[in-house]
């Protein structure tokens, strides 16, 4: 096919695309006075700061912001270090039976949440965990550690033993070989690994709908979700202010780090 | 990759003196994934043989919810939408991504032409459906833009089924057709030059070129985009969950639906554990029945 043919079913696809985008951004930006349920594509004002703050103080959003800015930055954190020290004692290490620990602590990937969610209601509710933030970190952090796992020992194969080897004849502990040198070498997987994980647990619904309950444990997302449910009509503008103001980090994020995160999905693939 | 004077090669009875220390980096991940997720695991399981909700003691009954759950009409209908779910998403978001990716290698500017498609990637499943209900809704977006055109009559989307399925399957295609564009162009970039300038030479272009030369090299990554888009498949939850709520009635719900009502909503504990087992095993079906493919293809991407 030419490239004029390519670029031309490439604009029209790509503008389908940006519709509703652009659906969001104009009636996002309608103050609730201006906007009707009957002229959705016209742009008429510009009230979407006064529209996000309004959605940030429906629903307990503004709540859900810092909450939800902790889980996606602690978990995912805490599951790439312990993902790495799983691949650091199979791999460098050589842990008996390594690989053995290795499917075992991969295997916790393969099981859909629905099998955990209703144990963990109950467990959280009888130990007290339940709709606190750090029983929410605690699960963001268990269902991220088998992928950084994962990740990281397939990382840690590709580096010679030899290191390891040098660095304990220069007298170096363990500890300190694993965060003076096999940490350091793997910053990029490491933070691919973070980038995609984060984006996950800010995107989390389900664990969130299940596991928590006031504004300000819930994650953003369920947060939004109880908005959209609860309000409509004239305050449907707000609604998808809402939806603006809890996409953007990720999609932002995601953009600019393309890259990486493609890096991190194809780390995990192969 | 391992160097040639190796002194840790074990021998039975010898000390390696990294026994505990390998066995302390390794402890933090067996013991996260252990309590939080196969402990749950194994209490499900078990649940789903009792009747239980919640209050005093779970009672063992068998084998009774499995077969609470296959004579329900309404579990056949959520096992249908599922598969509607599987089948959908490999044709739309899988298809249309390849086909981005076709489109836009090797063109002046493709990097630009595909970034409208990855903007709603990273967007949650309820975001999505914030925006597409909006869309999709009585008199919405869609109506009123087919009412300019003239088409008064339009169904409703959000209604009736399964048209409400299919154009939540097209809302996920509106989100996932740029990651797997990303995913197939890394595949048709690390494709080696020397087969396809042969196959230029002997005058293969358009569709022949990409029977000959792309589709076989692709086909590794296919299998993983394909494997990974039915397993995620299988689990929708979130964008039915934010559109339909599994409704009208119970007619656009998916089986992770079906198991978090009877679960959470009916607190029939028994019941809802049972379907997600029967999701877990249809998953782990389909994850092995991948795995087998991906192992039976050895080629480098």
């Amino acid at each position: 096919m030419s490239r004029v043919i390519r670029t031309a079913v490439l604009i029209v696809l790509g503008a389908i695309w940006l519709i509703p985008v652009y659906l969001l951004l104009v009636n996002a930006a309608k103050s609730p006075d201006e906007f009707s349920t009957t002229e959705v594509w016209k742009p008429t004002d510009l009230s979407l700061f006064g529209n996000i703050a309004e959605a940030m103080e429906l629903s307990g959003l503004g709540d859900s912001v810092l909450s939800t800015l902790v889980y996606a930055v602690v978990s995912p954190t805490l599951a790439v270090l312990v993902g790495a020290a799983a691949g650091f004692a199979i791999v460098a290490l050589r842990l008996r039976h390594g690989f053995a620990w290795f499917v075992a602590i991969f295997g916790g990937t393969v099981f859909p949440l629905q099998m955990i969610l209703l144990p963990m209601f109950d467990a959280y509710s009888r130990t007290g965990l339940f709709d606190t933030r750090l029983g929410m970190v605690m699960v963001y952090t268990a269902i991220s550690i088998p992928f950084s796992a994962f990740v990281m020992r397939n990382f840690f194969t590709g580096i010679a033993h030899s290191v390891f080897e040098a660095a304990v004849l220069e007298g170096a502990t363990t500890w300190r070989i694993f965060t003076r040198v096999y940490l350091p070498m793997a910053s990029s997987a490491l933070v691919a690994v973070f980038i995609l994980q984060a984006t996950f647990i800010w995107n989390d619904f389900l664990l969130g709908l299940v596991l928590s309950q006031s504004d300000t444990v819930r994650p953003i997302v369920t947060s939004l979700a109880g908005m959209q449910s609860t309000y409509g009509g004239a305050q449907m503008s707000t609604v998808l202010a809402g939806g603006l103001l809890v996409s953007l980090p990720t999609v932002v994020l995601f953009l600019c780090t393309q890259k990486f995160f493609a890096r991190g999905l194809a780390l995990g693939q192969y | 990759m391992t160097s040639l004077k190796t002194p840790t090669a074990k021998t039975p009875g010898q000390r390696d003196p990294y026994r505990w220390s390998a066995r302390g980096f390794v402890a933090p991940g067996v013991l996260g994934v252990a309590v939080l997720l196969y402990l749950p695991l194994l209490w499900t399981t078990f649940i789903s043989f009792t009747e239980y909700n919640g209050l005093g003691d779970p009672e063992w009954v068998g084998i009774e919810n499995y077969a609470e759950m296959l004579d329900d009409p309404e579990f056949l209908g959520s096992v249908l939408n599922t598969l509607l779910w599987v089948v959908g998403t490999l044709l739309v978001p899988v298809g249309i991504g390849l086909g981005v990716a076709l489109l836009t290698w090797k063109l002046p500017g493709g990097t630009w032409l595909r970034l409208p498609f990855l903007i709603p990637y990273a967007v949650s499943g309820i975001g999505v459906g914030v925006i597409w209900s909006f869309i999709l809704t009585g008199d919405g977006a869609l109506d009123q833009a087919l009412a300019a055109f003239g088409i008064a009559d339009t169904p409703r989307w959000l209604v009736d089924a399964p048209l409400n399925t299919v154009v939540m399957i097209l809302a996920t295609a509106w989100q996932g057709v740029g990651v797997n564009a990303l995913l197939f162009t890394i595949g048709l970039q690390s494709i080696p030059k020397e087969p396809l300038e042969a196959a230029r030479m002997d005058g293969a272009n358009g569709v022949r070129l990409f029977r000959s030369i792309l589709w076989p090299m692709l086909r590794p990554l296919t299998a993983v985009v394909v494997g990974l888009s039915i397993v995620a498949s299988l689990k929708t939850f979130d964008i039915v969950q934010g559109m339909t709520k599994g409704g009208p009635g119970r007619a656009s719900e998916t089986l992770a639906l079906t198991m978090y009502k009877e679960t959470f909503v009916n607190s029939d504990y028994g019941l809802g554990s049972a379907i997600a087992v029967f999701l877990t095993i249809v998953t782990l079906a389909a994850a092995i029945l991948y795995l087998r493919q991906q192992l039976s293809s050895k080629h480098e991407v």
